[in-house]
């Protein structure tokens, strides 16, 4: 058979159906997207947590976004289409066309892409979630994972922060995770972001999490937000006592194509979309600070 | 572009079928224009159904971009139509307008477009039958024109050969002359730096090919020495002034006499102050472009210009402080020549050949890195809401980009050729330019080297011209 | 498996006719003064010399500077997609430098592996190379300088080497024996003093070669020199466009956006490059690569660091366009020196 009719077009979206979706805050919606054509979901291979899709508006373009939801693995037990859920913020072109668009509306998508978060070397760990802002959307199909299976795991601590209290998401959910056994959620937000009647946080990230004083034997931290939080997170991690392996992120560099060809999102010789998004702290060392 | 692209439906071969209607799209401002379609309809004046009307504030905010987009999408014409001059709800949009379309006009008409497509009116609210009128002559004649030209590679076409262009360049200087000018150069940049009028020098340093400098910034006295002046310094060092003022506060600049335009159009348009500037201007004994001059140091003598703060020639270092309101460049071109032959062509030919041209340029925009007055934060043609300029890398998109960097430096370039230079692609934009300043000379009156003085096309007259206008 | 001719011009030129028929024959032409890969319509279009090469690589023909990647009709309240056909046709690359077709595989190494791109690989495998070996260097060509040859075979099926006002042509692969086929009945075998012409031409050509070697061990300092000092100074007079990458055999970078009006659209790529402030630039505003200085290193390091495998050839392959169409006179070459004795000479992490 010729090359070309073995290889299938990598850049063609499978369609799905904006299913549902939800406010998080006033830029940050959460969507929930179906396959339009169930045999495409048939063969969908599923994912794992921490990868991520290409999410296409079609007219506008292409966007990337976290796989948001519980993973998806087809070899389990579920029968059913998966559902995929994404987070995003309005702040570009696609994201803005996306925003505009409501329930039954179709969109493109293609992925799973990238490697994914370690869950299953965490289990009989205690765990330590760290999200900022939209930073969390990463982690949730992570945190999710684990939740659904607490018992493998040991104690976990969601620490949520957003700028402000109108800023951050997945409010409506936390109540659900904290009351799961073992599991411990902590809202912060940053000086000046409160508001009247707030019962969370108040203070930034790093230092919220310094002020919880958890113990860095055998817990691993997840940490996801921007630049700037993720440096000084890791200034407070390194001071507390956490070891560089004992800590992953995910790296969000601009994507385009997703398979590592397109070049934009190369840090040295490492292909965020292919090779990351998820790296340990260790990894990250290793590279040149091109992110 | 997209397979909706309206010109598929015209005919493949290039025979225009028999019942061939075209495609036209009306740009008109909403307070004259639009009223006055308006009233054409309630009078129930009846006027060809070819138009499709799109509503702007006024024909101020018209941008030949639009024009543009319309042609690319596949409008056989286009006409534009607004407030009567005096009339305009803004004041003085389509006074500022008026000018920009007489340019905009003459570049599409240069580069091969049949102006029977395209077509200016001033119709005011009441002016329904005029509205009719005008619509029916624009049909009539873009129906003569016939279905627009394909943005393609002209497939087969055997090319012009252009006349030579000819003209005794500068002063020819020797080595030994050169020598003397380098080391004057050297002395002049020292001392600028020692007396701290300046704190960088932009110059040229030996480059790693043969008869090639590279622009250099230095601020050390001791670092003068790696200043190089020759046929190799072609790089209009104007387009690093910019960036050198983020960390200078003072920055001195070697000009040869053809960068001086550009220089001061900085200045004239609030980019930098005249005493943030030091412009050591040095006679210069031509660049060279390929195997021989360039174009532009063909009608030139190479003497520095008394506009600029030093004057460095074989002879020494002399201050100068020339009042530039009196000064101008007084050029005559190598280059009009061409310019009349092309203009001399059947428009087809011309689309032909800009066409082929185009169909070159790799969007590496070099052309606007180079260019010392590109100088927009963010380039129409990265903005992407909306995405005026198509990104795919073929004609279409490629014809727009090369057009809309021109009308943006129409009024504004004076002829330095950085961007022709630079061209990986040999497109001749430096003809384009050149045909700009010479319609802008014509129409307006020369663009000079005063600071002081506003740029043609953001300016106007009630009497400028308007013979094209409907 | 190899077999080589000894051909007149004449016969070369009898070849090429043949190979019109039936193939998309691509070939350096002059036009308005350029001498660019395009295809041709009959032999006597096509300029082949025994040294001198093209405004740019021959990339484009397998790696267009746009293309559609699919397409789209909004219908019914949805989406109808359509995936483009992929390129049927056969083409022959012809006369395409030594440089250039390694270029080419540099390319493979980048759309071929992982996750294949399907335009591309149907483009390759329908794509015969025919090179042309280098009789003298251009006054810009630095091939041997890293690590490569201007009578390389690399990335070629059938080889081309002047012989004077001759040409020897040899066939390298399976695919140059089917486009030569039974066209060589009637040639010349060329002689054991023809096939020593190879070495001696890659002798004269590497002497004219002035440059120092770009040592394999750079790459090692050059990334641990990163955040050296020297970037920034070396970078200055960037200008920012990307005649670089554009003109680059192996430059491989591109955008996708989509192209659209109500009724349809296509995602569409189009060639990109590190050099441009927005290729990094996050929606957010953060851009990793903010200054022009960051943004060329990036250029530069991809060329000469950031190998998977010590042992992996340089993705520069030494054309040196990018050097003699820097409208701002980089030189690549001397930057990676410059860099590497900077950088050795002041530690690895002395500050800007």
């Amino acid at each position: 058979m010729p090359l070309a009719e073995a290889v299938p077009n990598p850049y063609q979206p499978s369609l799905v159906r904006i299913h549902d979706f939800l406010d998080e805050t006033p830029d940050v919606r959460t969507l929930r997207l179906q396959f339009v054509d169930d045999n495409e979901a048939g063969g969908f291979a599923g994912w794992e947590p921490g990868q991520f899709g290409q999410f296409t508006v079609f007219g506008a373009g292409e966007s990337v976004f976290a796989l948001a939801n519980a993973p998806w693995r087809p070899n389990g037990d579920r029968a059913s289409a998966p559902t995929i859920e994404c987070t995003f913020r309005m702040v570009g072109k696609v994201t803005s066309a996306l925003r505009a668009m409501s329930k039954g509306q179709v969109i493109g998508f293609r992925g799973p892409y990238g490697n994914h978060f370690p869950v299953d070397d965490w289990k009989g760990k205690d765990l330590v979630f760290i999200g900022g802002g939209i930073g969390m959307a990463a982690l949730r199909s992570a945190m999710l994972d684990v939740i659904n299976r607490k018992s493998e795991f040991g104690d976990v601590v969601i620490l949520n922060g957003a700028r402000s209290v109108g800023d951050m998401v997945y409010t409506d959910e936390m109540p659900g995770w904290q009351e799961v056994d073992g599991v411990e959620v902590v809202r912060t937000v940053d000086p000046g972001g409160e508001t009247e009647g707030w019962d969370g946080e108040v203070g930034l990230l790093p230092n919220v999490f310094e002020g919880l004083g958890l113990d860095p034997d055998g817990r691993i931290v997840i940490a996801c937000g921007p630049p700037i939080m993720l440096h000084y997170l890791f200034l407070s991690l390194g001071k507390v006592g956490y070891s560089p392996d004992q800590v992953v992120t995910t790296l969000e560099n601009k994507m385009k194509c997703g398979i590592g060809h397109c070049g934009r999102c190369y840090v040295g010789p490492f292909s965020v979309c292919r090779d990351g998004p998820v790296v340990t702290w260790a990894e990250l060392n290793e590279l040149p600070k091109d992110y | 572009m997209t397979e909706a692209n309206v010109t598929a439906a015209k005919s493949e071969a290039g025979a225009v079928p028999e019942n061939w209607k075209p495609h036209i799209v009306a740009l008109v401002c909403n307070w004259c224009s639009y009223a006055g379609a308006d009233m054409a309809g309630t009078t129930r004046r009846e006027y060809p159904a070819n138009v499709r009307m799109m509503r702007f504030p006024c024909t101020g905010r018209m941008s030949p971009l639009m024009i543009l987009r319309a042609f690319e999408q596949g409008a056989d014409g286009v006409l534009v139509s607004g407030c009567h001059p005096g009339d305009c709800h803004y004041v003085q949009g389509n006074l500022v307008a008026r000018r920009r379309f007489t340019i905009f006009r003459s570049l599409m008409d240069f580069i091969g477009v049949d102006l029977k497509r395209l077509h200016f009116a001033w119709v005011s609210a009441a002016e329904g039958h005029k509205w009719a009128k005008v619509v029916s002559e624009v049909t009539t004649s873009v129906q003569e024109a016939g279905p627009l030209p394909s943005f393609e590679h002209p497939e087969g076409w055997g090319g012009i050969d252009l006349p030579e262009m000819t003209g005794s360049g500068p002063q020819e200087l020797d080595e030994q002359r050169l020598d003397a000018i380098r080391a004057n150069l050297r002395k002049a940049a020292s001392e600028v730096l020692t007396t701290e009028r300046a704190g960088v020098v932009i110059g040229y340093g030996s480059g790693s090919l043969p008869d090639q400098t590279h622009p250099v910034l230095i601020t050390k006295t001791a670092e003068c020495e790696k200043l190089e002046w020759g046929q190799g310094c072609r790089n209009n060092l104007g387009a690093y002034v910019g960036s050198a003022l983020e960390k200078h506060e003072r920055v001195a600049v070697v000009a040869k006499t053809c960068d001086l335009g550009a220089i001061s159009g900085l200045i004239r348009e609030g980019q930098l102050r005249r005493d943030q500037l030091l412009v050591i201007g040095v006679q210069c004994p031509g660049v060279r472009d390929g195997s021989g001059l360039a174009t532009k140091c063909l009608s030139c003598s190479g003497d520095p210009h008394p506009i600029c703060d030093l004057v460095v020639t074989v002879e020494g270092v002399q201050e100068s402080c020339e009042d530039p309101s009196a000064a101008a460049l007084d050029t005559p071109d190598a280059r009009d020549e061409q310019i009349a032959y092309l203009e001399s062509l059947p428009h087809e030919e011309r689309w032909q050949y800009w066409q082929r041209q185009f169909g070159r340029c790799l969007r590496c925009y070099a052309c606007r890195a180079a260019c010392p007055l590109c100088y927009c934060s963010t380039c129409i043609t990265d903005k992407h809401r909306p995405q005026w300029v198509p990104t795919s890398i073929d004609h279409p998109g490629n014809s727009t980009w090369n057009i809309i960097r021109a009308v943006h430096l129409a009024g504004r370039c004076t002829g330095c050729d950085e961007c022709a230079r630079v061209c990986p692609a040999d497109i001749r934009l430096d003809l384009i330019n050149r045909k700009l300043s010479l319609e802008v000379e014509r129409q307006y009156g020369k663009i000079g080297l005063d600071p002081e003085e506003k740029s043609a096309l953001v300016d106007f007259r009630m009497e400028d011209s308007e013979e094209f206008i409907l | 498996m190899e077999s080589s001719w000894k051909l007149t011009d004449t016969q070369l030129r009898k070849w090429l006719s043949g190979l019109l028929d039936g193939n998309s024959v691509v070939a350096p032409v002059e036009e308005d003064g350029v001498l660019l890969f395009r295809p041709i319509a009959s032999e006597d279009q096509a300029v082949v010399k025994p040294s001198g090469k093209t405004r740019w690589s021959p990339k484009e023909f397998l790696f267009p500077r746009s293309e559609a990647l699919y397409r789209y009709n909004f219908k019914g309240g949805t989406v109808q997609l359509e995936d483009p056909p992929v390129p049927e046709e056969h083409q022959v690359l012809f006369g395409v430098r030594s440089c250039d077709a390694s270029g080419l595989v540099r390319l493979d190494e980048i759309f071929l592996s992982g996750t294949k791109d399907r335009l591309y690989a149907a483009r390759r495998e329908n794509t015969t190379v025919v090179s042309a070996a280098c009789a003298a260097a251009d006054v810009e060509c630095f091939c041997t300088a890293v690590g490569y040859s201007p009578v390389g075979e690399e990335g070629s099926d059938v080889q081309l080497v002047p012989l004077g006002e001759d040409w020897m042509l040899r066939v390298l692969t399976d695919k140059g024996r089917d486009l030569v086929s039974d066209a060589g009945d009637g040639w010349t075998a060329a002689t054991a003093k023809d096939g020593k012409r190879i070495a001696e031409l890659e002798k004269s050509v590497a002497g004219q070669i002035e440059r120092s070697p770009v040592n394999r061990e750079w790459s090692q300092v050059l990334e641990e020199g990163f955040e050296h000092g020297a970037w920034d100074r070396l970078a200055q007079h960037c200008l920012g466009c990307s005649v670089c990458a554009y003109v680059c055999p192996s430059c491989s970078c591109f955008d996708m956006n989509h192209e659209a009006n109500a009724w349809c659209g296509e995602q569409c790529r189009s060639w990109d490059a590190c050099t441009f402030p927005l290729f990094t630039h996050h929606a957010s505003g953060h851009n990793p690569r903010e200054t022009k200085q960051e943004r060329y290193r990036q250029r530069v390091l991809h060329k000469f660091a950031f190998r998977e495998e010590d042992e992996d050839p340089f993705r520069c392959v030494g054309c040196g366009r990018c050097v003699s169409l820097c409208p701002a006179g980089l030189d690549i070459v001397n930057t990676v020196s410059a860099a590497v004795e900077a950088i050795r000479e002041e530690g690895a992490d002395a500050a800007r």
